[in-house]
C-alpha cells in the first residue's frame, strides 16, 4: 500500500504540555543511610564499598573503607559486626557476610601493598596522641590525613595495644596487624615507643608542646572478683596471660583451667589454653545465649572442647591439696541500662562445686583514671567527655576504653576517628565537622526484593578442629575471589543508588534524565506516579510531597 | 474434505500447536504473550521452540494482556514483526489498545482462541469475544481447522504488513484449538519467500525525527480514518492475492469466502469457524437427499467482503446464518452483517438467523439438516431463533 500515512507520523511534539503540573509529589534521589551504616561503629559506608567489590573495583572499595577505618583486614577478622545484625537482607534469607568481605578487601590491600596517600597539605599544628591501641592509631591516622603533625606516645615497645596483646593470633595474625599499623606509621608519625605518659605532669607538658592532646590509654586494670584471692599462685591475670608468648602461657597454666567471664577476652583465654592441651571450663554470670562474646567465638570454643557453666557465680575458692576447689552458685542475671551494668541474684539451694588447677578471671578491665586525678571530670569509671570526645580540660580529648564503656575494638577505632575530626575542626577553620547522618535508615520494606533471588550467605570456612588445637593458626579461612564476589552481590545496597536505570526505564513520562553519576527528575513532566520509587531496588528514591506555595 | 496425502511434512497437531508452528515459520521479532485458557498451548509451544533454539523472537511476558498489547504496539512501531495471542477475557482487556493498534497503523498478528466471556465463567467455544471487537479497526479471520489456522497465520503477516493494519485470527476453543488433525508444515524456505521483510515508511527510532500519534486537530484525526478506510478497502484484494500465492506454493486455496456446493443451491448455510465442518457434512447429506444445499464460509469477516457476499447470495432463495455467538438485544452478529450487506439488492434470499452453538453447545450435522428442512420455505422471522 502506498497511501500517505503522514497524519500519524508528524513532527509534532507534546513537550509543550507541562503535565508535571498534575503532580502532588516529586521523587527525590536521596542516599539514605543503610541500617549497616547506622550500626557501624566507624560509620563505614558499607553499601558503597560492597558495591565496589561487586563491580570488581577492590582498590576503590579499600579507599572507601579506609576513609573511616584504617584497619579493614583487622576489623574483617575481629569486629563484632553489628552491621550484620542490622542487615536488611536477613528479612529475605540471611544477613550479608560483611565482615568476611571487609577482610577480603583488607587482605587484598596488604597483598598488593596499597598505601595511604600523603596528606594533601601539611599544617603547622601538632597533636599528641597518647596510646598506640585502636583508638590512638585511628586518631593519629585521621589527623595525619588532615595534615597535622602527630606525635604518638606508647608505653609498650610495639604499637597495637589490645589488638597486639589481647587477641590471640588464631583470630588475628601478627603479620596482618603489623601490615595495617605500619601503613599508618608510614604516613609520617613521630613515634615515641616505651614512653610513659602516666601522670598529670607529663600530660600537662605534652599539652603545652602540642596544639591538642588525644588520650587513649585504654583500660589496663583488671576488674577484681571479691570472692577471689588474687595473690594465690593459681590465680592468673587474663590480660597478662594473653599478652604472654605461647611458651610462657603454657608454663603458667595447670591441667584444668577455670576461666571466669563470658566476654571476648574470656573466650580468648579459654581457647588459647585449649591450644596448650589444657582442660578448660568457662564460668559465666550470663545465662547461655546471652554471653557478651560474639556468638561465633562461643561456637568455636565449644567446637574446640571448652566446657561452659553459664548463669553461675563463684562464691569462694580454696586449695585442697589435689587442686583448687570452688564453691559456686547459680544466679538470676539481669542486664542494666548501660553497657557493663548488670545485677545478679543467687538462687537458693543451687550451689555446686568445681575442682580445677588454675583460675584465670577475665571479667573485664577498668581504665586507670586515678593517675589523672584532678585533671578531668569523671563519668562513672571513665574520663568524662562530650559527644565530641572533648574532656573538661581545654584542648584535651579522650577516647577508647579510657573514656567509654563501649569496649569493642572497632568502637575504639570509631571514637578515635570522631575525636580526630573534632580536634581537626577545633584547630583548623577550613575543616568542618561531618554532618550527622540521617537518623532514618532504609527499612527492609523499601527494598524491591523482586530484583533479589534468595541465596544464602557464603560463609568463611573454618579450619578443622584438630588442626586448630595443634597451634595458633588463623581459624577462619578467607573467601575466594569468586565467593567474595558472589557474597558482595547479595548486598541490597540499601539507600545507595546502583545506577541500574530502573527509574529511567520505568518512568512512563520519560521524565528521568541520566546524569554522570546519577539521575535528575524533570519536574515539567513528572506526574508524581511513584513508579520509579516502586521499582528502585535499593530504596534510594523517595516521594516528597509538594505543598502549595 | 479429503484426507491430505501423506508426506514427510505431515504432522499431527492440535489447532494451537499448528498456530505456534505458523508463528515459528513467520519469524516474528517480538512476541508479548500472556497465558489464558485455552490459548496457553500456543504460548507454551513457542517457549518450547525457543528453549530449543528453534525460535528466537523476543518473548515478553508482561503482567496482563493490556500490557502485552501495549508492548506489541510499541514493538511494531519500531519496525519489528510482532505476534501475540490471547482469548476471551484477555482480548477484552486489550480492548482499549485494540483501537490504538489500528489507529497507529501498527501491523501485527494476534491469534485469539474464541471462548465464552464470563459471567458465568466458562471455557467454551463462542465467537462473541472477537465479534464484539469488530469496530476496533482490526482485520478479522475465522479459521475452521488446524491447517487453516497455520496457513492463515503466515498469510496474515503478509496482509498486515502490506496494509499497515493489525490482524486478528480466530479459531474456536477446543473444537479447533485442542483437536488434533494432520497438518502440513510448509518449509522454512517457502515461508521466507512468501514473507519478505517490507521496510516501513516510518518507524520509531529511524532518522526521520517524527513522532507517532501526536494529538491532531479534528480534520487531521478525520483524515487518519479516511486513510484507514482506504487501507481496509484494499484488504480483501490483499487476502485474495496472498491466498492465491499460497495456493500456488502449497496447493491449499485460501480465499476471503469459500463457496461449497453453492451452484444452483436453494438453501445456503452461512457460517464461520469450526461450524463449517458440520455444515459441509450436512450440505452433502442434504444434496444426497435431493435438497440443493450449499455452504458459504466467511473466512474474512473484517473487512466484510460485501460485494462478494452479495454476489454469492443474490438469487439464492434461502440463506440460513448459523451464529455461534449472541449479541444481546439483536441476535447473531453474522446475521446482522448479512442483513446489512444484502439490503437493497434485487433478489435477496430469505435470510434466517440461527443462534446455533452459543456457549459451545454441540450442533450436530442432523440438527443442521433439520434446519434446512424446516426453514428453507419459511418466511424469515425478525427475531433470532435459538437452535435447540
Amino acid at each position: 500500500m502506498n497511501e500517505q500515512i503522514s497524519p500519524l507520523w508528524t513532527h509534532l511534539t507534546t513537550e509543550g504540555r507541562m503535565t508535571g503540573t498534575w503532580r502532588s509529589a516529586l521523587p527525590n534521589y536521596q542516599n539514605q543511610p543503610s541500617p549497616c551504616l547506622g550500626a557501624c561503629p566507624v560509620n563505614g559506608r558499607i553499601a558503597e564499598w560492597i558495591k565496589q567489590v561487586k563491580d570488581g573495583d577492590l582498590q576503590g572499595a579499600w579507599v572507601t573503607l579506609v576513609d573511616n577505618n584504617p584497619f579493614p583486614a583487622i576489623a574483617g577478622r575481629i569486629c563484632h559486626h553489628p552491621c550484620e545484625t542490622a542487615c536488611n537482607r536477613q528479612d529475605l534469607d540471611e544477613t550479608v557476610g560483611i565482615c568476611s568481605l571487609e577482610r577480603f578487601v583488607g587482605d587484598a590491600a596488604l597483598a598488593e601493598g596499597w598505601q595511604f596517600p600523603s596528606a594533601s597539605i601539611e599544617r603547622d599544628q601538632s597533636v599528641a596522641v597518647i596510646g598506640g591501641g585502636p583508638a590512638g592509631l585511628s586518631a593519629a591516622y585521621q589527623l595525619r590525613r588532615h595534615g597535622f603533625a602527630v606525635s604518638l606516645y606508647e608505653t609498650r615497645d610495639e604499637l597495637g595495644g589490645l589488638m597486639r596483646f589481647g587477641i590471640p593470633s588464631y583470630r588475628l595474625e601478627p603479620a596482618v596487624l603489623d601490615g595495617e599499623v605500619d601503613r599508618i606509621v608510614a604516613l609520617g608519625i613521630d613515634l615515641h615507643l616505651g614512653a610513659e605518659v602516666t601522670d598529670n605532669a607529663a600530660l600537662t607538658a605534652l599539652r603545652g608542646s602540642h596544639d591538642a592532646v588525644f588520650l587513649a590509654t585504654g583500660a589496663s586494670l583488671p576488674k577484681r572478683l571479691p570472692a577471689l584471692d588474687y595473690s594465690r599462685p593459681w590465680v592468673i591475670d587474663s590480660a597478662e596471660f594473653l599478652a604472654a608468648p605461647a611458651d610462657e602461657q603454657s608454663d603458667q597454666a595447670g591441667a584444668h583451667i577455670l576461666v571466669i567471664g563470658g566476654g571476648s577476652a574470656a573466650m580468648d583465654v579459654a581457647r588459647s589454653a585449649r591450644r596448650h592441651g589444657r582442660e578448660v571450663t568457662v564460668l559465666t554470670l550470663e545465662p547461655e545465649g546471652q554471653l557478651p562474646a560474639q556468638q561465633v567465638e562461643v561456637e568455636e570454643a565449644i567446637e574446640e572442647g571448652v566446657k561452659f557453666v553459664c548463669g553461675a557465680m563463684l562464691q569462694s575458692a580454696e586449695t585442697d591439696g589435689t587442686g583448687v576447689k570452688l564453691q559456686c552458685v547459680h544466679v538470676d542475671f539481669e542486664t542494666g541500662k548501660n553497657p557493663g551494668e548488670f545485677s545478679v541474684t543467687p538462687l537458693e539451694g543451687s550451689g555446686f562445686e568445681l575442682l580445677v588447677d588454675t583460675i584465670i578471671p577475665a571479667v573485664g578491665q577498668d581504665a586507670d583514671i586515678d593517675r589523672w586525678s584532678g585533671m578531668f571530670d569523671q563519668q562513672g569509671s571513665v574520663i568524662g567527655t562530650g559527644t565530641d570526645w572533648q574532656t573538661s580540660a581545654p584542648g584535651l580529648f579522650a577516647g577508647g576504653d579510657v573514656a567509654s564503656m563501649s569496649r569493642f575494638v572497632t568502637q575504639a577505632v570509631g571514637m578515635g576517628k570522631e575525636a580526630a575530626q573534632a580536634i581537626a575542626a577545633s584547630l583548623a577553620p577550613d575543616i568542618a565537622l561531618p554532618g550527622a547522618d540521617d537518623p532514618a535508615q532504609v527499612p527492609y520494606e523499601r527494598i524491591n526484593t523482586t530484583y533479589q533471588d534468595k541465596h544464602n550467605r557464603t560463609r568463611q570456612r573454618s579450619r578443622d578442629v584438630k588442626e586448630r588445637l595443634a597451634g595458633f593458626d588463623q581459624v577462619q579461612q578467607p573467601l575466594s575471589a569468586d565467593k567474595a564476589h558472589s557474597e558482595a552481590s547479595r548486598c541490597f545496597s540499601c539507600g545507595t543508588c546502583i545506577y541500574c536505570d530502573n527509574c529511567y526505564y520505568y518512568c512512563p513520562d520519560m521524565a528521568i534524565t541520566r546524569l554522570d553519576g546519577g539521575y535528575s527528575v524533570n519536574a515539567d513532566y513528572c506526574k508524581g506516579c511513584g513508579l520509579c520509587v516502586a521499582e528502585c531496588p535499593t530504596g534510594s528514591i523517595h516521594m516528597q510531597e509538594e505543598k502549595a506555595p | 474434505m479429503n484426507a491430505p496425502a501423506f508426506n514427510e511434512n505431515l504432522h499431527l497437531l492440535n489447532g494451537n500447536h499448528a498456530v505456534a508452528w505458523g508463528v515459528r515459520l513467520a519469524k516474528p521479532d517480538v512476541a508479548p504473550l500472556y497465558p489464558i485458557t485455552p490459548q496457553t498451548p500456543i504460548l507454551e509451544k513457542l517457549i518450547d521452540f525457543q528453549s530449543k533454539n528453534e525460535f528466537d523472537a523476543e518473548l515478553l511476558t508482561p503482567e496482563s494482556e493490556h500490557s502485552a498489547m501495549a508492548a506489541a504496539i510499541a514493538a511494531s512501531a519500531t519496525g519489528a514483526r510482532v505476534f501475540t495471542a490471547t482469548s476471551s477475557q484477555g482480548l477484552l482487556l486489550m480492548h482499549e489498545l485494540l483501537h490504538y493498534a489500528s489507529g497507529a497503523r501498527t501491523p501485527m498478528v494476534l491469534f485469539n482462541v474464541n471462548r465464552t466471556p464470563g459471567a458465568p465463567w466458562g471455557f467454551w467455544p463462542d465467537q462473541i469475544d472477537s465479534l464484539s471487537q469488530r469496530d476496533t479497526g482490526w482485520i478479522q479471520f475465522y479459521s475452521e481447522n488446524p491447517q487453516e489456522s497455520l496457513d492463515t497465520v503466515i498469510q496474515a503477516f503478509r496482509i498486515s504488513e502490506a496494509a499497515n493494519l493489525p490482524v486478528m485470527i480466530n479459531h474456536d476453543a477446543f473444537y479447533v484449538s485442542h483437536s488434533i488433525e494432520p497438518v502440513n508444515l510448509p518449509s522454512a524456505e517457502v515461508v521466507d519467500g512468501f514473507l519478505p521483510r517490507i521496510p516501513r515508511e516510518f518507524q520509531l527510532g529511524d532518522d526521520s525525527g517524527r513522532s507517532l500519534g501526536a494529538p491532531l486537530d479534528q480534520a487531521g484525526w478525520n483524515l487518519t480514518r479516511q486513510d484507514m478506510d482506504v487501507a481496509m478497502q484494499g484488504v480483501e484484494r490483499l487476502t485474495a492475492a496472498a491466498g492465491g500465492d499460497w495456493a500456488k506454493l502449497t496447493g491449499r486455496p485460501a480465499a476471503p469466502l469459500e463457496l461449497y456446493r453453492c451452484e444452483d443451491a436453494e438453501v445456503v448455510f452461512v457460517t464461520m469457524g469450526s461450524m463449517c465442518g458440520n455444515a459441509r457434512e450436512a450440505v452433502d447429506r442434504l444434496r444426497e437427499n435431493g435438497i440443493a444445499a450449499g455452504l458459504l464460509k466467511v473466512r474474512l469477516f473484517r473487512p466484510l467482503p460485501a460485494e462478494a457476499l452479495r454476489e454469492a447470495l443474490a438469487g439464492v432463495p434461502c440463506a440460513i446464518v448459523l451464529d455461534r455467538n449472541y449479541s444481546p438485544g439483536t441476535g447473531g452478529v453474522l446475521h446482522q452483517e448479512l442483513k446489512a450487506v444484502l439490503f437493497g439488492i434485487e433478489t435477496p434470499p430469505r435470510l434466517h438467523g440461527m443462534l446455533a452453538g452459543v456457549g459451545g453447545v454441540n450442533v450436530p450435522v442432523e440438527t443442521i439438516e433439520k434446519l434446512a428442512a424446516e426453514y428453507r420455505n419459511a418466511a424469515p422471522s425478525a427475531q433470532p431463533i435459538w437452535v435447540e
